[in-house]
């Protein structure tokens, strides 16, 4: 998963802030999330280890007590009746279940049936293959990123001095279809829109990937705007829910509220305009200059060059 | 019907049993209770022939099952039949409290109710057996078991290591016995087993299982052959070697050093020579190998020979070998050959003996080696092949030294003579009989078996392999999504049963809710009888444990009443589940008694109910409760008094 590594190392590097909320995963966004594990059913069978290939699964082996004594059993029962017959004998037996402290226990060696399943929020790709290798239903996805666990703390650096010539640096993607058609028009009808930007044509708005935003970021873009053809009518896709700018819209969602979690909040934005839009693409543009500028200069130390 | 036969023994329980009042209180549970003076008499047993149909639910309430169950087992018409030992578990160990030892007796009889309600009528399994029978290793013992088998009419395939030829039967002299003797043994088994089939050749690989082994053999032209066996016996050979001695002794270069198997026929014509015999002190020698040791010597001493021993500890198990040995005037020197010179025709030897912490010196005709004795070199890789397990010498382990000396760790794959140890001549035959006999009751009897077998619910198993990996005879394995159960190679002892998580094995007669339903009987019955007075449980395992349980009622080893026995098939059936329930439901303590170590019936047993004694103290300990009120112990019939000590308080 080199893939999912850079990209992880990428988002740490341009973090200014430690994260401090998890963050909710839009509808369409897919390969991030949460694995909930309900240890009460849970065998130890291993399969969901084998299924899993990013390795974001483990196996501990422990029990961890204070889960079975807090589980609720539904009416029709767990699946697993001995498992069900044992939480219920516990609780039987702890009666009040929040006096004393009630610590995970170790299961000896060549004991099977037992263990915990240990999750990494890191390698996880919400792939989902472990939930449906899963004999017992132990396995959910939530639809949260638990960004705080997967960046960890970040140490803070006194802002960087703002000097009296800069002006902001964006770097638009825009998609070959009508976006891009529409900076095209914005330039024929000589509408004035400010210097700012730099424009990186894209297939389509759908085909960027969170890499090249964080690779803009890192290397001293001031902010990062998405434009993409007008919603449902995307080139590839049309009104699909699966076409390039709708899936953008919510990735870019998504990444915004992770640069709010780190310290870069509103240097991420998503905008639509049709070939025939030359005026909106102009004021897309000056709208998020302004925007930018009013943020400052991208409190990202950028890596110095090289020199002699 | 439900019925109850109670027994008196000849009126003897009534001193301490109270029968009319049992009869009353059981009266609700039964159809009938009947009370009789001899149930396992001649007029006993007429009469339950007449009373008892195949569809009565029957409970005996009479002595040990271990006594009373053999003739009821031709006898009863009924299947569904469970044994309540109100003798040995409550007349003869109570004898101070007839009003408690009554309860006891009534709570007991109780169990034994619901017991019989939960009772399924017996599996039999259509087995598909295959006679012929494949003998690895042509030596003394292979050619005994093949003879032995032979003569009974069963096919067998005598499979030698590729180098074997006829000539190497005598060659060596393995078997600690006089070569005159081994020859004409020899030449016997050679004539009584030649009707089996001999190959030279090497295993390659097995599947299948007991009864039924598929085994591919590379012959020794380098042909490959598969055959279908019911069972295999190893009885591979040892191998000897010159032992580290051997250079100091300067053996091979002076004609004056010797094997010892060459004492025999050096004193026979001779007599009046001093003669050395130098044990290597980095070699262990087994218990043949001493005792062969003192009978050579003493034979060589009575020939009028001056014999001195140079020893660090001759292990034999006869003691009486020693001492004949002394008397036949052996001298025994404490110490290590350390130097030997040749003086003419003499050998000067140099010993320090460590008793003394002196150098000696003694001057003799003959220096006597023992040989070393190792397993036959090919035998790790043959028991890689058949997967069995070694001890830690390398030769193959039996499954119990004691109770099941010719089996192996694998269902129908037996040992017999040197692949176990060494052993000498006559231990190797008695061996390979042992072997033989084994076979023929075991592996490749025909006819039908019968019992309770683990059913496995498709529905609710998750393919874990839990089982596959917990039991001990390899009678469950996995077939792509399913587990398939193998009832040959099937010991019954539940132990699969404790460790599915999700009971998708149920076995029959002691399913989870019958266990469940007893426990539950057993605390209801008690309180109603004996009140707040306390209780405790023992689940015992029907082997070791319940043997000693019954022994403590044989010796009249008391103990109190409130201690109510529950005999699980083996311990390792009890999961947590059980251990829970009973603390559940009341018990004050929960003793868990099992085979002792090493020495389960069904190999693991005993290790894994410490294991689940263990982990369940540990839930207890979390959850705040006392975890000394559930322990693990074994008990074995040689000490009746581990029952008394075990629940030595008043339970």
């Amino acid at each position: 998963m080199d893939k999912r590594i850079k990209l992880l190392e990428a988002l740490r590097s341009i973090a200014v802030k430690t994260p401090t909320n998890e963050v909710e995963v839009p509808e369409k966004v897919v390969g991030f999330g949460t694995i909930e594990y309900k240890a009460q059913t849970c065998s130890a069978c291993k399969k969901c280890i084998v299924a899993c290939e990013p390795g974001a699964l483990d196996i501990d082996e422990t029990l961890n007590m204070h889960d079975y004594l807090r589980v609720t059993i539904p009416q029709e029962g767990f699946r697993s009746k001995n498992r069900e017959e044992l939480v219920t004998l516990l609780q039987n037996l702890k009666g009040d279940y929040d006096s004393g402290d009630v610590q995970a226990i170790s299961v000896p060696q060549g004991l099977p049936g037992y263990g915990s399943i240990l999750w990494s929020a890191e390698q996880c790709i919400a792939c989902e293959k472990c939930i449906e290798a899963c004999p017992e239903d132990c396995l959910t996805l939530q639809k949260t990123y638990k960004l705080p666990e997967i960046i960890g703390p970040i140490e803070a650096f006194p802002p960087k001095p703002t000097s009296k010539e800069w002006e902001p640096f964006i770097i638009c993607f825009v998609c070959w279809e009508c976006s891009h058609a529409a900076a095209d028009l914005a330039g024929l009808m000589h509408l004035h829109y400010p210097v700012s930007i730099r424009t990186i044509r894209l297939p389509c708005s759908g085909a960027l990937e969170p890499i090249h935003i964080m690779t803009a970021l890192e290397n001293g873009a001031d902010g990062v705007l998405v434009t993409g053809c007008l919603l449902s009518e995307c080139h590839y896709g049309g009104d699909s829910p699966k076409a390039g700018n709708f899936m953008q819209e919510d990735f870019v969602k998504f990444w915004s509220e992770i640069f709010e979690e780190i310290g870069l909040g509103g240097r991420l934005n998503i905008d639509f305009a049709s070939a025939a839009m030359g005026v909106k693409f102009a004021k897309i543009v000056e709208d998020f200059t302004e925007q930018i500028r009013k943020l400052g200069p991208s409190p990202i130390n950028v890596k110095t060059e090289v020199q002699e | 019907m439900k019925k109850l036969f109670l027994c008196t023994c000849n009126k003897t329980l009534t001193r301490w049993l109270d029968f009319a009042r049992i009869e009353k209180e059981l009266g609700n549970t039964f159809e009938s209770v009947q009370v009789h003076d001899s149930l396992c008499l001649k007029e006993g047993l007429d009469y339950l022939d007449s009373e008892v149909s195949n569809d009565d639910a029957v409970v005996i309430g009479a002595c040990t099952s271990q006594i009373i169950g053999v003739p009821m087992e031709r006898r009863l018409k009924s299947e569904q039949v469970s044994f309540v030992p109100i003798r040995e578990h409550v007349a003869w160990v109570h004898k101070d409290d007839k009003n408690s030892a009554t309860n006891k007796a009534i709570v007991l009889l109780h169990d034994g109710a619901i017991h019989v309600d939960h009772l399924e009528p017996k599996t039999a399994v259509d087995l598909e057996i295959e006679k012929k029978v494949l003998v690895v290793g042509g030596g003394i013992a292979g050619l005994k078991v093949a003879s032995d088998l032979v003569q009974l009419g069963i096919p067998v395939i005598l499979l030698e290591p590729p180098e074997f030829n006829k000539d190497s039967y005598v060659g060596l002299n393995q078997f600690m016995a006089e070569s005159e003797i081994l020859k004409e043994t020899i030449k016997g088994l050679l004539s009584t087993s030649k009707d089996a089939e001999k190959l030279n050749g090497t295993i390659t690989s097995l599947s299948g299982r007991a009864g039924l082994y598929s085994v591919d053999v590379k012959l020794e032209d380098g042909k490959e052959k598969d055959m279908l066996v019911g069972a295999i016996v190893i009885a591979t050979n040892t191998e000897q070697s010159a032992p580290s001695l051997a250079k100091t002794a300067h053996y091979g270069k002076y004609d004056n050093t010797v094997f010892i198997s060459e004492l025999a026929t050096l004193t026979s014509n001779q007599s009046g020579k001093t003669i050395l015999v130098a044990q290597d002190p980095s070699y262990h020698e087994s218990d043949a190998e001493g005792s062969y040791l003192l009978r050579e010597v003493t034979q060589a001493a009575e020939k009028g020979n001056t014999i001195i021993v140079a020893h660090f500890n001759i292990y034999t198990k006869d003691e009486n070998l020693y001492r004949k040995a002394r008397e036949s005037g052996v001298i025994f020197v404490r110490g290590t050959l350390e130097k030997v010179d040749k003086k003419k025709d003499q050998l000067v030897c140099r010993l320090e003996n460590t008793l003394e912490s002196q150098i000696r010196e003694f001057t003799v005709d003959y220096i006597v080696l023992q040989p070393e004795r190792k397993p036959w070199s090919g035998t790790r890789n043959l028991a890689s092949t058949l997967d069995l397990e070694l001890d830690q010498n390398g030769f193959i382990k039996t499954r119990y030294s004691k109770m099941k000396p010719v089996q192996t760790s694998k269902r129908g794959i037996f040992i017999a003579g040197n692949a176990k140890t060494p052993m000498n001549l006559n231990d190797a035959l008695a061996s390979a009989s042992n072997a033989s006999l084994e076979v023929l009751k075991n592996a490749v009897a025909e006819g039908e078996r019968k019992g309770w077998i683990p059913v496995i619910d498709e529905e609710l198993c998750d393919v874990c392999e839990a089982c596959v990996k917990t039991c001990p005879n390899d009678a469950l394995r996995r077939d792509g999504d399913l587990i398939k159960h193998i009832p040959m190679n099937c010991e019954f002892c539940g132990i699969c049963v404790s460790a599915c998580p999700t009971r998708a094995i149920e076995f029959q007669s002691h399913n989870k809710d019958s266990w469940m339903a007893r426990l539950e009987a057993i605390a209801m019955n008690h309180k109603k009888l004996e009140g707040d007075k306390p209780f405790s449980l023992v689940y015992a395992c029907s082997e070791c444990a319940n043997a000693s349980i019954d022994q403590a009622g044989f010796t009249g080893k008391g103990y109190p009443t409130g201690n109510y026995v529950i005999q699980f098939p083996c311990a390792g059936m009890i999961s947590p589940i059980e251990i829970l329930k009973g603390l559940v439901v009341g018990a004050e303590n929960i003793t868990i008694a099992h085979c002792p170590p090493g020495g389960c019936h069904h190999q693991t047993g005993d290790h894994l109910s410490e294991l689940v004694v263990q982990f369940t103290q540990d839930m207890l300990t979390s959850i705040g409760q006392d975890p000394s009120r559930v322990k693990a112990t074994y008990m074995i019939a040689a000490l009746p008094n581990k029952m008394q000590e075990e629940v030595a308080h008043r339970g």
